[in-house]
């Protein structure tokens, strides 16, 4: 049985296998330019499946990964116990546990004409979502594309995929996506302990079957049920994989029946920075979802900031700019840690145990907090561009 | 012979003796130029004419004759296509096209090729004409394509004689004076036809809205024109102003616009007195609206801005953020309005802008540009007249004018298209020189010149992502497969000329492909 998958829109292809026969048909604008590279794409991607199909292809505007992501989505479809899963190599180191997360920028993971080019905006972290934003029926292909997408970019900060709920396709997204080393899994709806085992577990066995180093994948619960944010504490000690705790304030309202207003939403978000604190990982805020708002974004981004959110959450790359201003040290910030940290040095080379600064007391905290931002700001800057 | 950005260009082209380029400014010309066509005029004299047949018939006009057009009304045109008509009814043959650009709109112009009333054009092609004769075969003598200041320098150096010049006019008056930003449709200045006009045998005057004597601005003078025709319609408003103004969404774009934006502002030319040429596509326009919000953050006054004038340059002029405009094309309504009632946004011609033969060009006193292209290579060298496949698609526009003005051009492309990279080894026709090219902007970030150590600098101080051609290019290639080329063949179907005059490259016939 013949099986399409994709679509024409800008970025995509559109691909039909049928399994048991040979060939490959290319449709594409410039026929002259590009079919030799489609097909030798299409025929790269058949020949690892192990299956024999035809393929014919109507291409508009598709990356290599987006071609062989799809002509694997049709085999396994149209073959299923026939087509293996491809997988490819990765070159992708894991990433250290408090690195700067200020933004995670979402991506469909079905629309590759969204996908194009997430890379390039500077983004600390890269969201690749099969959850919400991918509809049931398009779930297999956009884990598939999801997979191929993370073997082929390459990019300076992190890139996170937000699974399914576990028992609703987060396990099968987990097998597939993990053969393309994300640095983290997003894990949505999460609302206990168990949520957060019943994962750490799966991508245990996962990487040991993988002969990658156990541990290495990031869990980032995203809690926004009222059960989720009732446990946020358990859930940020729940696992040594557990980095931080995402707030996702659209389903919360919706479970709490809440309007979405700051004062409405100042408990979830306290209880969840308080618990990320107490376990000593991030929190991240909420997308803010009017793209046109950019003075209610760089408000929001500035109270998040001060109720001491790390990052948020951004459904564009023009909502980058604001949340990395909002979420990184500002100078005058930088230059009282340095101060911090000179005057406390010099007490120390001094012999004296305490030591004020601007009249004011520099303890052991105040110290730490200097160091933190001092190092955070350091980090920031040694990675070119982002401001 | 081989000219000075390492193309093979042959010593005759058609009927034509080539001088090959040797660098951006190394022509220097000093002597008379070709004079004005004058014959002078009685005390009375009706010069209306009651049809463009009419007219084609008072001028005189016989085969193998010159007759030119200007592009103000872009795609929305309709005079170019009415007058060939007549010239098919009048059983005219072997006419040369001397538009400043044609348009998809102007696609019958293929079928008025095909029946030999048109054998051979010289002008920028923008869409299937330029897709027609890419095909080749089919004009008598290889195409001939100018920026908007060499087109200028050819009718005034006498390269290109003008028969009759057919001048498309929002607003006339029965004695020859006419202007594009009044009237019932109204397109934006018109003073690309001003050289033609003055220059040409005889010059027609075609308007849909005639009033009383006189009308003004004066851009088309009464002493240069002789016949007048009034017609029903000479283009369609909906094309003619507003095509163009698309503001991106894209991502991609945008992305490009910011470090566009981002690397303006952190050259030494952003400071006061500060001078920009913006264009009316979706980056430029980006691009501009974000100096705008800079120079009001920085407190920075700006000289001028030059034009194609847009809402959106409009908005900074108005915004107080500069002291003038400069603009020789309108692209929307807004700039129009803004060139009729504001002093500071000011009418120039191509002359003015770019004439390289002259004492001084706009564009020498523009500090930066930012520009779009087909392609670039490794040696920053620009295309914008083909694609990869080899099809000739687009015209030069001022891009050469404003890239070898300005003293920081930009050009922004994104790295990938589709499946197609825009960095190329060599690009497939050079249209502007690396020479005169300062940074490509990509999504993937900025590549530097070598010749300009002291951006890059400033630009890694910024904190931007500088990298090479050759990185941003390997990136893109894990991408995508490499690509196909065409393969040429020996016919020539376009000369590109240099600014002065001399050929920079030809465009060949596409055989097939590799």
């Amino acid at each position: 049985m013949a099986v399409r998958i994709g679509s024409e829109e800008k970025g995509d292809c559109l691909v039909e296998v049928e399994p048991g026969r040979d060939g490959v048909t290319v449709e594409t604008k410039n026929k002259d330019l590009l079919e030799g590279g489609i097909r030798a794409v299409v025929r790269e991607a058949v020949a690892a499946l192990g299956v024999d199909a035809s393929v014919r292809i109507v291409e508009t505007g598709a990356l290599d990964y987006v071609i062989a992501a799809r002509v694997e989505a049709a085999a396994r479809a149209a073959a299923p116990d026939r087509a293996l899963p491809i997988v490819p190599s990765v070159d992708r180191a894991a990433s250290q546990r408090d690195r700067p997360r200020r933004s995670r920028l979402y991506a469909p993971g079905n629309r590759p004409r969204l996908l194009a080019g997430i890379e390039v905006h500077g983004a600390d972290c890269i969201l690749l979502d099969l959850e919400d934003a991918v509809p049931l029926s398009e779930k297999e292909a956009a884990r598939i594309l999801v997979k191929h997408l993370l073997a082929t970019i390459r990019f300076p900060g992190e890139v996170w995929v937000r699974i399914n709920p576990i028992d609703a396709g987060g396990c099968g997204d987990v097998e597939e996506i993990v053969l393309g080393r994300p640095h983290g899994i997003c894990l949505p709806k999460a609302e206990s302990v168990a949520d957060v085992r019943a994962l750490s577990e799966l991508l245990s066995r996962i990487e040991l079957d993988r002969g990658v180093d156990e541990g290495t994948t990031w869990i980032m619960p995203i809690l926004e049920t009222a059960a989720g944010v009732l446990h946020a504490e358990e859930i940020a000690g729940a696992d040594p994989r557990v980095v931080a705790l995402a707030f996702g304030a659209e389903d919360y309202t919706r479970d709490v029946g809440a309007r979405r207003r700051w004062d409405a939403l100042l408990y979830a978000r306290s209880r969840i920075v308080a618990a990320a604190a107490s376990a000593g990982i991030q929190a991240s805020d909420t997308v803010f979802a009017d793209l046109d708002d950019v003075s209610g974004l760089a408000e929001e981004c500035a109270r998040a900031r001060d109720l001491g959110f790390d990052g948020k959450g951004a459904i564009n790359p023009r909502q980058l700019p604001a949340i990395h201003r909002a979420f990184s040290p500002t100078k005058d910030e930088l230059d009282y840690a340095r101060r911090v940290v000179a005057a406390a040095e010099g007490a120390e080379a001094n012999g004296a145990g305490a030591v004020a600064l601007d009249g004011r007391m520099v303890d052991r905290p105040v110290l730490e907090r200097a160091l933190r931002t001092i190092n955070y700001a350091g980090r920031l800057a040694g990675r070119g561009e982002e401001r | 012979m081989r000219n000075a950005v390492g193309r093979e260009i042959p010593e005759r082209i058609g009927s034509r003796d080539v001088e090959a380029y040797r660098g951006p400014f190394a022509l220097r010309r000093d002597g008379r130029k070709v004079a004005r066509h004058q014959k002078g005029a009685p005390r009375s004299e009706d010069k209306l004419l009651p049809s463009i047949d009419a007219a084609i018939e008072a001028c005189g006009l016989s085969d193998g004759m010159t007759i030119s057009f200007h592009h103000s009304f872009r795609d929305g045109d309709r005079v170019i296509n009415l007058v060939l008509d007549a010239c098919a009814r009048a059983g005219l043959k072997d006419l040369r096209l001397f538009p400043t650009a044609l348009f998809p709109t102007h696609q019958p112009v293929i079928e008025h090729v095909r029946n030999g009333v048109v054998s051979r054009i010289e002008g920028s092609m923008n869409g299937p004409v330029g897709a027609f004769v890419s095909q080749g075969g089919r004009l008598a003598e290889p195409a001939v394509l100018r920026s908007h200041g060499g087109r200028w320098r050819a009718v005034e150096a006498g390269d290109v004689a003008i028969d009759v010049a057919f001048i498309a006019a929002p607003q006339a008056d029965p004695y020859g004076n006419a202007n594009g930003i009044r009237g019932k449709t109204p397109c934006g200045p018109i003073s690309f036809a001003t050289v033609d006009a003055r220059h040409a045998r005889q010059t027609v005057v075609i308007t849909n809205d005639l009033q009383p004597y006189p009308v003004y601005p004066m851009e088309i003078e009464q002493g240069w024109t002789d016949w007048v025709v009034v017609v029903d319609e000479i283009g369609d408003p909906a094309s003619i102003a507003s095509g163009t103004l698309q503001l991106t969404r894209s991502p991609t774009n945008l992305r490009i616009a910011r470090l566009t934006a981002d690397a303006v502002v952190a050259s030494p030319y952003f400071v006061d007195g500060f001078s920009f040429q913006g264009g009316a596509g979706g980056i430029s326009l980006a691009v501009t609206s974000h100096l705008g919000d800079e120079m009001e953050r920085a407190g920075i006054v700006g000289s001028f801005g030059m034009g194609g004038g847009t809402k959106m340059l409009v908005g900074v002029l108005h915004s107080g953020l500069i002291r003038a405009i400069l603009d020789g094309q309108a692209f929307d309504l807004d700039a129009i309005a803004s060139i009729r009632d504001d002093a500071a946004h000011v009418m120039i011609d191509p002359g003015f802008y770019a004439n390289f033969d002259s004492r001084g060009c706009a564009t020498y006193q523009l500090d930066t540009a930012f520009l779009g292209a087909t392609e670039v290579d490794l040696d920053f060298n620009v295309n914008v007249n083909t694609h990869s496949d080899g099809r000739l698609l687009h015209g030069i526009g001022g891009h050469q004018d404003v890239a070898s003005g300005a003293a920081m051009t930009m050009i922004t492309i994104p790295a990938l298209r589709g499946r197609m990279p825009m960095i190329r080894d060599r690009v497939t026709t050079v249209t502007t020189p690396g020479e005169v090219v300062d940074v490509v902007v990509t999504e993937r970030g900025l590549a530097v010149n070598p010749r300009r150590e002291d951006l890059s600098e400033r630009f890694v101080a910024a904190g931007l992502p500088v990298r090479s051609l050759e990185e941003i290019k390997a990136e893109v290639e894990r991408l995508v497969r490499p690509v196909g080329r065409p393969i040429f063949g020996e016919e020539i179907i376009a000369a590109i000329e240099w600014r002065d005059g001399t050929v920079i490259d030809v465009v060949r016939k596409v055989e097939g492909w590799e």
